[in-house]
């Protein structure tokens, strides 16, 4: 074997181990923001179990909404990092329009706050208006920048 | 004294809501309204169109058709409606000039309701305000496009209402079916077409990937692990009073609009009544993914 060859088989070597090394990166990044994301779905369905269902749980209702107020602050760094490609169902537009989509999220952490509130204030009552508050939120991001079910990836 | 009785009538008059309708009918109405799903398709959101003037475009496997103006404009919406002609195009989708209407709009489910609900329904429709806004002419592909032949699709596909309860199921089953068919119209959506865009019956609410709109409508049979048989009660009501799913996620998309402008405005009775009926359905297994490609 020639040294041309041996430096042209180092080289693929090298590059492949690089790319190899890039999309572990990625997939770590989509594994990592999706966690964040199923933590703020966790604590709606824990607070919609509560209240669908009667559960004597009344006063953990504050405590979920404590997790997904501060689960929605992470979403900005969370998604930071541009990953486009891979098992994501987020759509480019969000680094397009980057500002808009962290005003986007803050909308989360701000209705959170309100429940948390409304959870706080002994009137149950205030609840369910304030969790609709933050199924808009929700809806405020997933509606612009997640893909339509119809493109979202085989989970 | 003559004058003082003109006066009064004069206020009496003032008082009546629009079109001198019944306040308690356009009440019932606005129930039915909700109870339908808000008549979303009829608004067109994206260009801020006014409520309920028509112009949407509801993207269909066979083209795209225009919703029209249901409000009581006289010339542009539905405002010269008779009582007669408002029931015969909910039950037999036939317009006041005998236009035939294409079965996007749901006529094959609101064709079960009650007469009393129609008329109710239109009682609320006429005490809305009236948009002028001319119909978009929806021109769709031949043969789909040739309305005379839209009578050959009713022949085959529609079965004239009004619901007819079942003696043998109980009451709130019945209540169930009578929402979720006629009023509710859940078939429309979640049933795969043929096709002649009739409903295939053999996968009612299976499930299609070519929903309205191009959305993918799931399936909502109670199979455990294709359709939603793993939800409770709660789970059913809940989801059309708030839009967020067992594991807590939430619903764009078409749907999404038929319970924030409807199903969550109605009775809790009434959201148990659609459960009960969706979890007597036989269970379908028909997993719905979508064919675009995935990543």
């Amino acid at each position: 074997m020639s040294w041309k060859s041996i430096g042209q088989v180092t080289g693929f070597m090298l590059i492949l181990s690089f790319s190899g090394a890039h999309a572990q990166e990625e997939a770590a990044h989509l594994a990592y923001r999706q966690k964040v994301m199923k933590t703020i779905g966790a604590s709606m369905g824990a607070i919609s179990d509560i209240l669908k269902n009667g559960l004597p749980h009344q006063e953990n209702i504050a405590v979920h909404a404590r997790v997904l107020r501060d689960a929605s602050t992470l979403i900005e760094s969370a998604f930071e990092k541009k990953v486009v490609e891979g098992r994501t169902d987020a759509q480019p537009k969000i680094w397009q329009e980057w500002e808009k989509y962290v005003a986007a999220a803050g909308e989360m952490t701000t209705a959170s706050d309100a429940l948390i509130e409304a959870a706080t204030s002994g009137d149950a009552s205030a609840i369910p208006a304030a969790m609709k508050g933050v199924g808009e939120s929700c809806g405020g991001c997933h509606k612009p920048y997640r893909k339509p079910k119809e493109e979202r990836f085989k989970r | 004294m003559a004058r003082v009785v003109t006066v009064l009538a004069l206020i009496c008059l003032l008082n009546l809501p629009a079109g001198g309708q019944d306040a308690s009918a356009i009440e019932r109405g606005e129930y039915i309204f909700r109870a339908s799903g808000g008549c979303s398709c009829h608004t067109d959101v994206e260009n801020e169109g006014a409520f309920m003037a028509g112009g949407r475009a509801v993207r269909t496997p066979f083209g795209s058709v225009y919703a029209t103006n249901i409000t009581a404009d006289s010339e542009t919406g539905i405002g010269t409606w008779r009582d007669a002609d408002f029931i015969r195009a909910m039950r037999h989708g036939i317009g006041p000039d005998g236009t035939r209407f294409f079965p996007v709009f749901p006529f094959t489910a609101f064709t079960g309701m009650s007469d009393r609900d129609l008329l109710d329904l239109k009682a609320y429709l006429f005490s809305l305000p009236h948009a002028e806004r001319e119909n978009t002419v929806t021109d769709l592909p031949p043969p789909f496009g040739w309305r005379p032949l839209l009578g050959v699709w009713s022949w085959l596909y529609l079965e004239p209402g009004p619901y007819a309860p079942d003696p043998e199921r109980e009451a709130e089953w019945n209540r169930g079916a009578y929402l979720a068919t006629a009023l509710g119209h859940c078939a429309e959506c979640h049933t795969p077409r043929n096709v002649m865009g009739g409903l295939d019956i053999e996968l009612a609410y299976a499930g299609t990937v070519e929903g309205p709109e191009g959305e993918l409508a799931p399936n909502i049979t109670p199979d455990p692990d294709t359709g939603i048989g793993r939800w409770t009660t709660a789970d059913i009501t809940w989801y059309l009073r708030t839009g967020l799913k067992p594991d807590g996620d939430d619903t764009q998309g078409l749907m999404a609009e038929l319970i924030d402008n409807g199903y969550r405005h109605m009775t809790s009775s009434d959201l148990e009544a659609i459960a009960a009926y969706l979890k007597s359905l036989d269970p379908i297994v028909n997993r719905v993914v979508a064919e675009k490609p995935n990543h």
